[in-house]
């Protein structure tokens, strides 16, 4: 292997892969600028569009209550932003009303359940909301605070009826408090965020650079006139791959720091100022390591992966068709990886990509198991020559070179199949 | 004499196409071309001539038969033959977003040129192309004649013993498809052995010192013209080859016979 020859190969793909906008706009000017702002735009929304289901007034059916529960209904009157409707109709009428978004919900006063009339003048009262309307869940929210005042308020009055006096009756108490500090719920939400993105931006990083190393060249009619270059295709072939894989390193780690400098911005709608913690400590710069060498993993995965599909392809829009469905694949453990309570098991450990996830959410959070990141380099590194192997195999092939065969890698792995067994 | 500088023995080429099956787009070709000499594959479009040149500079891989470039084989050593050889065709682009001057380095370095000379090289060939006033300029921002100055010299970057060009006039005008063949012309005054396709009987007349007639993927007849019109006892390169053509399809040539008596 003449490194010298790759090298020379490797510079002239980054020279040329620098010089041309689109991919230079997807792997690095999105990494660094649009993914932070349109996170901070998207929670920013989120959390505005919540603020304003807050302010807004609801419509609350109210049935006939007991005169003993009248301060119910008074209570629910004096909160500015809910609107009194009194129902004399029955409940089937209230739901259509509340379906189609002309009533929030309906509070409905009821005999008590079993066991519930030991106390006299005791009631159920019964919300009837939808969950799919926002509407409809905040109404449902304002009135459990107002029951549960007023449930908390008649017990209390008919506590001291009975004679049971505030000190004995504040013997039983629940207290909770929250032992995660913001520190904690900061990693917290990071470890959900990073390992997330960071999956996203190598492999959108990778994409073009990809298609425009193979597909590309065919394009532009470079294709040829490198194959007749003195040098071995396999020497090519690594030079491609190496340049796909720096960007998609490049890429996500860009991303990466872009989101480490501007994590305070961005969380800050989130979480009413804990991504100040940020900056004391609540990013780990012992997971900085680890997340170099996850990214960098990914990187040379998903750059070998996304050869072997784009090779086949004739131009862009081909490749795009071609990488397109490995580029989903590979975003897969992203969906599983939003449940906190996914262990990083040392089963997990062997599956490419999820272990990489799994690894950087475990430098986040500090704790990585030994064996499972052991598990994780070995797995990786196995996925890496193999799909190094494949790309290398499959760029050495006659009708791969010419775009002379049809259809894409798996079309081709069949054909040879096939030439292999007649062959024997 | 010298040994040549490519030959070709037996040299064969089969694709397997899904609607036609096993096609022979090269059948047997014997070939050679020496220093200081241009020799021209003429045929018509499917001829197999740029399968024949393809194969001799390593882009496709022979069925049979052998072929060598400055004694290296194609099957056996494919970089040294590419590193001997400089191929330049319609379909040889080159890369957009880089400079004249980047161009020829890269060409030079990939193709392993001494390193020392690599500059020195550039500049000579900037020189005699006529790149200078364009030499920084990127490849995207140049007109179709300087584009062309710039892939033949950076065909010749490393300075090949051998030179291909295979139908390379097919997309230049009158006036860039001259000039090229005025550098043909010359690189073969240096000494290079060159092999040029192509299917304008004119060019082939100008140009080439031996010509080889190609139909069907097999050489029918190899030559000067002078031979050829020897052989034949026409005078026009396109009378020879229509001469050789119907030889080579009798049946062709007793129907187009037939159409041509009908009154």
């Amino acid at each position: 292997m003449d490194l010298r020859q790759i090298w020379t190969l490797y510079r002239h793909e980054i020279r040329s892969a620098l010089r041309e906008r689109s991919i230079l706009l997807t792997s690095i000017i999105l990494p660094v600028v649009m993914y932070p702002t349109l996170l901070w735009v998207g929670f920013t929304g989120f959390y505005f569009l919540e603020g304003q289901a807050e302010a807004m007034n609801t419509r609350i059916g109210v049935s006939p209550v007991p005169e003993a529960h009248q301060a119910l209904v008074d209570s629910l009157a004096s909160d500015p932003r809910i609107e009194i409707r009194e129902w004399s109709d029955n409940e089937q009428a209230a739901a259509m009303e509340i379906a189609r978004g002309r009533l929030e919900a309906l509070v409905e006063s009821m005999p008590p359940g079993e066991g519930g009339g030991a106390l006299d003048g005791n009631r159920t009262i019964r919300i009837l909301y939808t969950e799919v309307r926002e509407g409809s869940r905040s109404a449902r929210n304002r009135i459990e605070q107002v029951t549960d005042a007023h449930g908390a308020q008649w017990i209390a009055e008919l506590r001291r009826d009975l004679g049971v006096s505030d000190t004995v009756w504040a013997d039983y108490a629940v207290v909770m408090t929250d032992q995660a500090t913001a520190e904690d719920v900061t990693r917290f939400l990071l470890a959900m965020i990073v390992p997330l993105l960071t999956l996203i931006m190598v492999a959108l990083a990778a994409f073009y650079p990809a298609i425009d190393a193979t597909a590309g060249e065919r394009e532009r009619g470079t294709w040829e006139t490198l194959m007749t270059v003195a040098a071995p295709r396999s020497n090519v072939a690594t030079a491609k791959y190496l340049y796909v894989a720096t960007f998609g390193a490049v890429g996500g780690l860009l991303n990466l720091a872009a989101l480490a400098l501007s994590i305070q911005w961005i969380l800050s709608p989130m979480t009413n100022g804990v991504g100040e913690e940020i900056s004391q400590g609540g990013f780990p710069l012992s997971a900085i390591p680890v997340i170099v060498a996850g990214t960098a993993l990914l990187g040379l995965f998903v750059a070998a992966g996304m050869l072997v599909f784009a090779v086949f392809a004739r131009d862009f829009k081909e490749g795009q068709s071609m990488i397109t469905p490995f580029y989903i694949v590979i975003l897969m453990p992203a969906l599983f990886l939003q449940s906190p309570n996914l262990e990083f098991s040392t089963g997990l450990a062997a599956v490419p990509i999820v272990n990489v996830a799994l690894l950087l959410r475990g430098a986040i959070l500090g704790d990585i198991p030994f064996l499972s990141g052991l598990v994780t380099l070995l797995s990786m590194g196995v996925a890496v020559i193999a799909a190094v192997a494949l790309a290398q195999f499959v760029m050495r092939r006659e009708e791969v070179l010419l775009g002379t065969g049809q259809g894409g890698l798996w079309d081709f792995l069949t054909r040879t199949l096939r030439r292999g067994r007649n062959g024997a | 004499m010298t040994d040549p500088f490519v030959q070709t023995r037996n040299l064969t080429k089969t694709f397997y196409e899904e609607s036609r099956g096993e096609v022979r787009a090269v059948d047997g070709v014997d070939l050679t071309c020496s220093s200081g000499e241009i020799f021209g594959l003429l045929g018509a479009n499917g001829a197999g001539k740029t399968t024949t040149l393809r194969m001799l500079s390593t882009v496709l891989r022979p069925t049979s038969g052998e072929a060598w470039v400055m004694g290296h084989e194609v099957r056996k050593d494919p970089e040294r033959v590419r590193g001997n050889l400089g191929f330049y065709s319609a379909s040889t682009a080159l890369y957009p977003k880089i400079t004249a001057r980047e161009t020829l380095r890269f060409f030079a370095q990939v193709n392993r040129f001494p390193r020392e000379r690599i500059e020195s090289r550039i500049e000579d060939l900037i020189d005699r192309f006529g790149i200078r006033d364009f030499a920084d300029s990127r490849v995207e921002k140049l007109s179709s004649g300087m584009k062309q100055k710039v892939s033949i010299a950076r065909t010749v970057a490393h300075d090949p013993p051998v030179l291909i060009f295979d139908e390379p006039t097919v997309a230049l005008d009158v006036l860039n498809a001259i000039e090229l063949r005025q550098i043909i012309a010359a690189l073969r005054d240096e000494g290079k052995a060159i092999l040029f396709s192509t299917h304008i009987m004119s060019e082939a007349e100008q140009l080439c010192d031996r010509i080889a007639i190609i139909h069907q993927g097999r050489i029918l007849a190899v030559g000067t013209l002078d031979e050829l019109r020897e052989a034949t006892g026409h005078h026009y390169l396109e009378e020879i080859f229509v001469h050789f053509a119907r030889v080579r399809d009798p049946e062709e040539a007793e129907l187009e016979s037939l159409r041509r008596d009908r009154p």
